[in-house]
């Protein structure tokens, strides 16, 4: 019970986690202004 | 179906691999720290996943990685030749079996080590792997954090999934690197952006954290709770608010007392009974027999060379006191042999002799140094441009720091957890570096830079 609450909970996470870096670009390659242009 | 689920979740991770490489290194990270093998109950045990997933990081990374991005420092360089040293010492190990088994594990450890940090080539991916690192240990913490809540636990009790026993499942490991693992639970909840802060992730990061703190209660490792002293005395240094910080330690740690088992706090009181106590006894005889061991050896037995030992010693028992009578008992003589190090760095000294030693403490020393050296010169950029490398270089240095102190009593010179936290580090250094060179050779980015 609380090893699958736990197993589900974090599995989940890193799911989502996975899920929301493959929509991100700056995942292969730094955005080249990005805090360079915080002046 | 739980291995229905682990198998669907493993497919999805390969599958979206293929759309982002990267995710292979991830997904690597993973397998290595939950060793999802272990928990299934038959499928997985006959798949090489750890396997399947190293070969794809590095293909992938050989085929489509940004080779130019991917810098080679000292510290990888000093794994390699530990490698090498390693390979060396097993191949005329005292105990050539024993000596292999661990080697299977420990050359994966050093070469995705020395392989993480070229793949690091972005914030994003940095923070990625923190991320990937976090949760799966969390896989394991929130179990013993829940477990420890509802029973109390206990020394080699608590029940963390899986019988195995190796990495991260065993309790005195876990329990030093839980702590470890927390300043990067903080950094992750306060700069994340896969997860950017929200009430959500605040409360998520300070239960797990909760949980972390639990481990060295259900476990009744002590070596978890010198942990939590080494974490409390960090923490001090990096937080603004002394004053503030030290009182609510301080009530937080008076208020949480009554709430220990009594188990726990028996235990625990041994701490200061270091000549009555069997397995401090036991550790300094091991500590004693292995400089005598390194001067007939100095370059080491190979893996698991504690196996020839073998001594005798004086213990009292630790409820040798008498009251009643006012006398205490006389001193029990233990003849023991084949005791582990229970301690990484005579671990390091007795399997690997002293330049063994010496490349191993570069390796962990160098961290602190650099993470000082990056902690430094980024604390004062701006909150929204470079400061992050500042603090997680922290969070990594406090991280490190825990792991050494714990170290001192647990044999886990090779702890597969801490290479890639090491790997962090140098990718974390180089991405810092690459950075610098970037705005230097552009001047109208330069405003920014701080000084250095």
């Amino acid at each position: 019970m609380i090893d699958n609450f736990s197993l589900l909970l974090t599995h989940g996470l890193l799911l989502l986690a996975a899920w929301r870096l493959l929509s991100r670009d700056d995942l292969d390659v730094d955005p080249p202004a990005e805090g360079d242009a915080d002046a | 179906m739980h291995d229905l689920f682990l198998i669907g979740f493993l497919g999805a991770l390969l599958v979206a691999g293929f759309r982002r490489p990267f995710l292979f290194v991830l997904g690597y990270v993973y397998v290595d720290i939950v060793a999802p093998q272990h928990l299934s109950y038959y499928l997985l045990n006959s798949i090489p996943i750890s396997l399947i997933f190293f070969v794809a990081a590095v293909a992938s990374w050989m085929m489509t990685g940004d080779k130019k991005a991917a810098a080679f420092g000292p510290r990888q360089a000093a794994m390699l030749i530990l490698l090498l040293y390693c390979y060396v010492t097993t191949a005329n190990a005292d105990f050539p079996m024993e000596a292999q088994e661990k080697w299977s594990w420990v050359w994966k450890s050093l070469i995705f080590a020395v392989f993480l940090p070229l793949t690091l080539t972005t914030r994003l991916r940095i923070e990625a792997l923190a991320v990937f690192m976090t949760l799966s240990a969390a896989s394991i913490i929130i179990v013993g954090g829940i477990k420890t809540l509802s029973s109390g636990g206990g020394y080699g009790v608590l029940n963390l999934m899986s019988s195995s026993n190796t990495g991260l499942y065993e309790s005195s490991t876990l329990a030093c690197i839980a702590i470890a693992l927390i300043p990067l639970i903080l950094y992750l909840m306060r700069n994340g952006t896969i997860f950017p802060p929200e009430w959500r992730v605040t409360a998520f990061c300070l239960a797990l954290s909760f949980a972390c703190l639990l481990i060295p209660v259900g476990t009744e490792a002590r070596t978890g709770l010198i942990c939590i002293a080494v974490l409390g005395v960090l923490m001090l240094r990096a937080t603004k608010k002394r004053f503030l910080y030290l009182s609510i330690v301080g009530a937080l740690a008076i208020i949480s007392i009554p709430f220990l088992p009594d188990s726990f706090t028996k235990r625990m009181d041994t701490l200061n009974e270091v000549q009555s106590d069997q397995s401090a006894s036991t550790r300094l005889a091991v500590w004693k027999w292995t400089l005598d061991y390194v001067g007939d050896h100095p370059f080491g037995g190979g893996f698991d060379a504690y196996r020839g030992n073998s001594f005798r010693y004086e213990t009292k028992p630790a409820d040798s006191f008498d009251a009643a009578k006012g006398t205490s008992q006389s001193a029990v003589v233990v003849q023991d042999q084949a005791r582990a190090y229970h301690s990484a760095y005579f671990e390091m000294l007795g399997e690997q002799g002293w330049l063994g030693l010496f490349i191993w403490l570069f390796i962990q020393l160098g961290g602190l140094v650099r993470m000082e050296v990056l902690r430094r010169r980024y604390r004062h950029s701006p909150a929204d441009g470079d400061q992050w490398i500042s603090q997680l270089a922290t969070a990594l240095q406090h991280g490190n720091i825990i792991y050494l102190i714990g170290a001192g009593f647990v044999g886990i010179a090779f702890q597969p957890f801490i290479y890639m936290l090491v790997g962090m580090q140098i990718g974390l250094d180089s991405y810092a570096r690459r950075r610098r060179r970037a705005k230097t050779r552009n001047p109208l980015f330069a405003t920014t830079t701080p000084r250095a």
